[in-house]
């Protein structure tokens, strides 16, 4: 990757991490787009399994600073989710759109499980609505916004692979 | 023993258990060290992240409370309008109670009560009647002056006219006691139709502008001394043996709301220093000279204006025709196209 693409993609990465903190608390809906989740998925796109672990480690002790009562549980999911991503990115990641967002949806809703495991503070029938009602629809937003931001960081990508 | 590649799954596996047994950690570590490491992040490389979730927290509730502060605004100025409102009636009612006190004895307080319909624009209710002591003829009084006279009196209500009914009379003089005549309503169009006329002024009395004028107890409706209004100029009438003024009403007519019925023992034994009628009178006649001389200073300048205008019209005219013309314009005036063009 050439360093002005390089620039580009670091860049699109922090504004991605910028909209997080930004956008969400701004719109304060239920169901919404995670774009942390997002920077890991596309970060494991382009890195090694244990890098994209470690980078989603990284942000989501950033996220659970500011969540100081599920502290751990957003490192633990978005490391989860960087290794897993960035091992099945040879299987998903390709330049069909649909292949895509199931990608993206699937990252999201896996994030969501399991920090809801993690963080121990929804039980029973609440649980099972927030893992089966809201995180879905919260990952299929993430989907929508996703399908948008690989649709312009897939140049730098392809120019990665090839 | 080879360093292992930097390609090495096995390495990618030590980094990823490595930050999920960090994880694992935090999330099992005392609530202390939790809020201590979570403390630390926030105070330094998550310090930019938090400060921008905050701003983007107050931009949400500024949002979500405009709507909410939108009412509220509309609602203090709302009531902000009512007060003004109240701070009129109230400042109303405070003349009245120091008219009370003026009184004394002998008067009845009441409301008029809205409703003046089309056509009944001088004739109002009043919440007293018969049973509070309010008779036919009762004066109805503020602290301005006159307003009125009750035409029909019942146990509990009353119907009084206002001074500009038709059939509004009252014997008036001036403050000095030198000049007398009757008070009516002005039957002129528009606005000067909430103005009186003092009419039937003997020829040999004359009042200036500015003159107060008082009810003058005679016909033993409105006892002596209560302030009616302040002549304007004199009207021209066919009547050839008296003189008609008009005259300004002391009491204005949007202002009523609150007033007093006299009662007849109150109208005979009279309202004497009640008002300051002198005082009252030099003030009315200040404000009608001020008034005048204003306007006097006005047409001044309006008419040198137009000399001006005048001056300068003919001097073009006469430029304009081929004579010659020298300037010979004081300051300030214009001077003409022909003296211009002169060398």
């Amino acid at each position: 990757m050439s360093r002005s693409r390089g620039v580009v993609f670091y860049g699109l990465l922090c504004v991605l991490i910028a909209m997080h903190f930004t956008v969400r608390p701004m719109l304060g809906w239920r169901v919404n787009v995670d774009f942390l989740v997002l920077s890991v998925l596309i970060i494991a796109v382009r890195a090694r399994p244990g890098v994209a672990a470690v980078c989603g480690f990284g942000l989501g002790l950033m996220a659970d600073s500011l969540t100081p009562a599920a502290f751990g549980a957003g490192a633990l999911a978005l490391t989860v989710v960087g290794f897993g991503a960035s091992w099945l990115k040879s299987a998903f990641f390709a330049d069909n759109a649909g292949v895509n967002a199931a990608f993206v949806f699937l990252g999201t809703w896996a994030f969501d499980a399991v920090f809801l495991l993690a963080e121990h503070r929804v039980r029973g029938w609440e649980l099972l609505a927030q893992a089966l009602l809201w995180a879905p629809l919260s990952a299929a937003l993430t989907a929508v916004v996703g399908i948008a931001v690989l649709g312009i960081v897939r140049p730098l990508v392809a120019a990665e692979r090839g | 023993m080879a360093r292992p590649q930097r390609t090495d799954p096995r390495v990618d596996f030590a980094l990823a258990a490595g930050a999920a047994v960090l994880a694992l950690i935090g999330l099992v570590a005392p609530a202390t060290t939790r809020d201590r490491v979570a403390s630390a992040l926030r105070t330094t490389v998550v310090a930019p992240a938090a400060a921008l979730q905050a701003r983007a927290e107050i931009s949400r509730r500024s949002f979500l409370a405009a709507e909410g502060t939108r009412r509220f605004n509309d609602s203090v100025a709302f009531r902000s309008e009512r007060l003004s409102g109240v701070e009129d009636e109230n400042a109303r009612l405070r003349q009245l109670l120091g008219l009370a006190g003026a009184v004394k004895w002998g008067f009845v307080p009441a409301e008029i009560l809205q409703g003046r319909s089309l056509g009944d624009e001088y004739t109002v209710t009043m919440s007293a009647g018969t049973s509070a002591g309010v008779e036919t003829l009762s004066p109805i009084i503020v602290a301005q002056g006159i307003v009125g006279v009750v035409q029909r009196a019942d146990p509990s209500l009353s119907v009084g006219i206002l001074w500009p009914h038709p059939d509004f009379r009252v014997s008036a003089m001036s403050a000095d006691g030198a000049t007398y005549g009757i008070v009516t309503s002005h039957q002129g169009p528009s606005a000067d139709r909430y103005l009186l006329e003092l009419r039937s002024v003997p020829l040999r009395s004359q009042l200036r502008p500015g003159t107060l004028i008082v009810s003058s107890g005679a016909g033993g409706v409105f006892p002596r001394n209560i302030p009616v209004g302040t002549v304007l100029n004199e009207l021209k009438t066919n009547d050839a043996w008296a003189r008609t003024y008009l005259v300004r009403p002391a009491v204005k007519f949007a202002d009523l709301g609150a007033v007093m019925v006299l009662t007849r023992s109150k109208s005979k034994q009279g309202v004497d220093g009640v008002w300051n009628i002198e005082a009252l009178a030099d003030s009315a006649r200040r404000s009608v000279v001020a008034v005048g001389e204003a306007l006097n200073a006005r047409t001044r300048d309006s008419l040198a204006a137009l000399e001006r205008q005048r001056v300068a019209d003919s001097l073009a005219l006469l430029a304009a025709s081929g004579v010659p013309v020298t300037s010979t314009s004081p300051p300030g005036k214009p001077v003409s196209a022909a003296s211009r063009r002169k060398p």
